[in-house]
């Protein structure tokens, strides 16, 4: 009963536009005061500060903030040289561009939101120019965004290893393979639209002029690779990799690229705080929920009332994958991880699913999230720099998350595609 | 002062506060692999990183909050006019302030027990420092909401452009 009533109280006040972070902190301090008494209130501050005094997820400011400086550097006209060398010559060039300096920029920045925006807000305008359709153009821009979360780094991956004990490491490799996997089926789909379209072609292929651009784009790329490697062979853990690629960002945007100044530099930090800070609250007030939610046995009780349903992991998955797609439609996905991992995971090892190949799907199922209105964070922020309408953009953005929800189901049910290389390496 | 004024220097303020917690992470971090290469671990690093992960946290909610950043569901507030619109902007502060009200009054009960005792990695640097974050930080909140207001348009206009967040 108590539960409900939490629930209810949590959608009332998230309906009214109270941020979701102080909603749950609400929530679960009346329920604190409702079951121990006012006297317990000195444990809410306690929580508050332990919840957020993790040295793993340290990782995200960094990688959020290497992210931004490479990206006030001019990185991202460097990649979108490169891509378009490489891939330009194909039916739909700037979309084929847009997909591959997605692939590049994913191994930098751990963010969709921010590919987003570095990418989108040059070639949104240029296919627009070129005769693209404005909803094709941001809709192109928008999946392939996505691909940044599944591709390390990868914020919500952090946010998932903390919330459910797995290795960052392991989710990091896991997410290679259906990454580009992801990223050659979004080429595919563009392709098929701009064929149809007769969308131009951007340039003609020629092997000089990928070298140029290569050479160009060479520190922004091999850089953020180096710093992975050695996150991967555990020279580095993946904090430290993380303050590593912020050094480095720096030190290319400075130094090599001479674009990066002290008010960009500056600019990027603030950023890169603020958008920390929007995550970690949101992780902190979930601690004191999840105490909560712990001291009532609810991911236990949950767990236990579907496994009464059903034991066969396929149908435990098949159920989990609707459900968080569900959760994806409104809930943004630092808070779904926060909110919902906690619950399901006593479910996940009891029906014997790996926790990293879990960790792929529910990151796949979030990436889809932030494309379905009416929360999609990465939609909006396309059709915002686009400046097209949403309806508009998900009518022809719903065969990109065909492709999205068809890696979903190939790596929910081949684990294979996003296992091979985590046991190949590490088990 | 005029209120925007005041909130523009808050906001300075904020930000400088953030800029050096957010630089002191980074060159912290760096150098804990450096020294640890080196053979010669600082053994505070990890602890002392994770506080100032704590400090960015609610100094960087305050400054998202002034800009109304934080993750939120603005649509259904966005469709309503008049009345109902400010009674429910009215409503959202103040379940938001209250909220920070008694986080900031737990988190000075919690200060005044720590006295006397210190981090275990530097025995020198009182909790009562680190832990001076919950209480300041929720003041700076609800000082953030209040200030925030200055920006809220007493009447729905377009549609929000979308909750653009990070990840």
């Amino acid at each position: 009963m108590i539960l409900i009533g939490m629930f209810l109280a949590l959608v009332a006040l998230v309906l009214i536009n109270v941020p979701v972070a102080v909603a749950l902190g609400v929530v679960a301090a009346v329920a604190i005061v409702w079951t121990d008494g006012v006297n317990a209130l000195p444990n809410v501050a306690l929580v508050l500060f332990d919840g957020a005094r993790n040295f793993s997820l340290t990782a995200i400011p960094l990688f959020v903030l290497a992210g931004a400086v490479m990206n006030a550097s001019g990185i991202s006209r460097r990649l979108i040289a490169f891509a378009s060398a490489l891939l330009g010559f194909i039916r739909g060039g700037l979309s084929m561009v847009t997909i591959g300096a997605g692939l590049f920029f994913a191994e930098i920045s751990g963010s969709a939101v921010a590919d987003v925006a570095a990418l989108g807000s040059i070639l949104i305008p240029a296919m627009k120019r070129k005769g693209y359709t404005t909803p094709f153009a941001a809709a192109v821009t928008s999946s392939a965004s996505t691909l940044a979360i599944i591709i390390p780094p990868s914020v919500p991956m952090i946010l998932y290893a903390v919330m459910s004990g797995s290795s960052v490491v392991e989710l990091f490799v896991a997410g290679i393979v259906p990454g580009i996997i992801g990223g050659l089926g979004l080429m595919g789909m563009a392709y098929w639209i701009s064929v149809r379209h007769d969308f131009p072609i951007e340039e003609v292929f020629r092997l000089r002029r990928v070298a140029e651009t290569f050479r160009a784009a060479a520190w922004a790329l091999s850089l953020p690779l180096i710093i992975l490697a050695g996150i991967f062979t555990g020279w580095v853990t993946a904090t430290e990799g993380a303050g590593l690629a912020v050094a480095a960002a720096i030190f290319i945007g400075a130094v090599i690229y001479r674009e990066l100044n002290l008010a960009r530099l500056r600019e990027s930090m603030v950023q890169g705080a603020r958008q920390t800070a929007v995550v970690m609250l949101l992780v902190a007030t979930s601690a004191l929920l999840g105490d909560v939610l712990t001291s009532m046995q609810a991911p236990q009780r949950i767990a236990l009332g579907i496994l009464e349903m059903t034991e066969n992991p396929l149908a435990i998955l098949a159920l989990l994958n609707v459900f968080f797609l569900g959760v994806g439609l409104f809930l943004h996905s630092a808070a779904a991880i926060i909110l919902v991992v906690p619950i399901v995971m006593p479910l996940v090892e009891a029906a014997g699913i790996d926790p990293v190949h879990f960790g792929l799907i529910v990151t796949l199922n979030l990436g889809i999230g932030q494309q379905t209105p009416p929360v999609a964070s990465v939609l909006m922020t396309a059709c915002s720099i686009a400046r097209a309408d949403v309806w508009d953009v998900t009518k022809v953005n719903v065969r990109f998350i065909g492709v999205l929800a068809a890696i979903l189901l190939l790596v929910t049910y081949v684990p294979a595609v996003p296992m091979a290389l985590v046991n190949l390496f590490y088990r | 002062m005029s209120l925007a004024r005041l909130r523009r220097r808050f906001q300075k303020l904020l930000e400088a506060v953030v800029l050096v917690l957010m630089s002191a992470l980074a060159v912290l971090v760096v150098a804990g692999v450096v020294f640890r290469k080196a053979g010669a671990s600082l053994v505070w690093y990890d602890e002392v990183a994770s506080i100032l992960l704590v400090w960015l946290t609610y100094y960087g909610a305050s400054l998202a909050a002034l800009d109304r950043s934080h993750i939120g569901f603005p649509r259904l507030l966005a469709s309503t006019r008049g009345r109902l619109r400010s009674c429910l902007i009215v409503l959202g502060e103040a379940v938001a302030i209250t909220f920070f009200a008694t986080v900031a009054w737990a988190g000075w009960l919690v200060f005044r027990v720590l006295d006397g005792t210190y981090l275990v990695s530097l025995p020198w640097l009182p909790q009562q420092l680190t832990q001076s974050v919950i209480p300041v930080g929720a003041v700076l909140f609800i000082a953030a909401e209040l200030l925030g207001l200055l920006d809220e348009p007493a009447e729905a206009s377009d549609p929000p452009p979308g909750e653009v967040r990070p990840s």
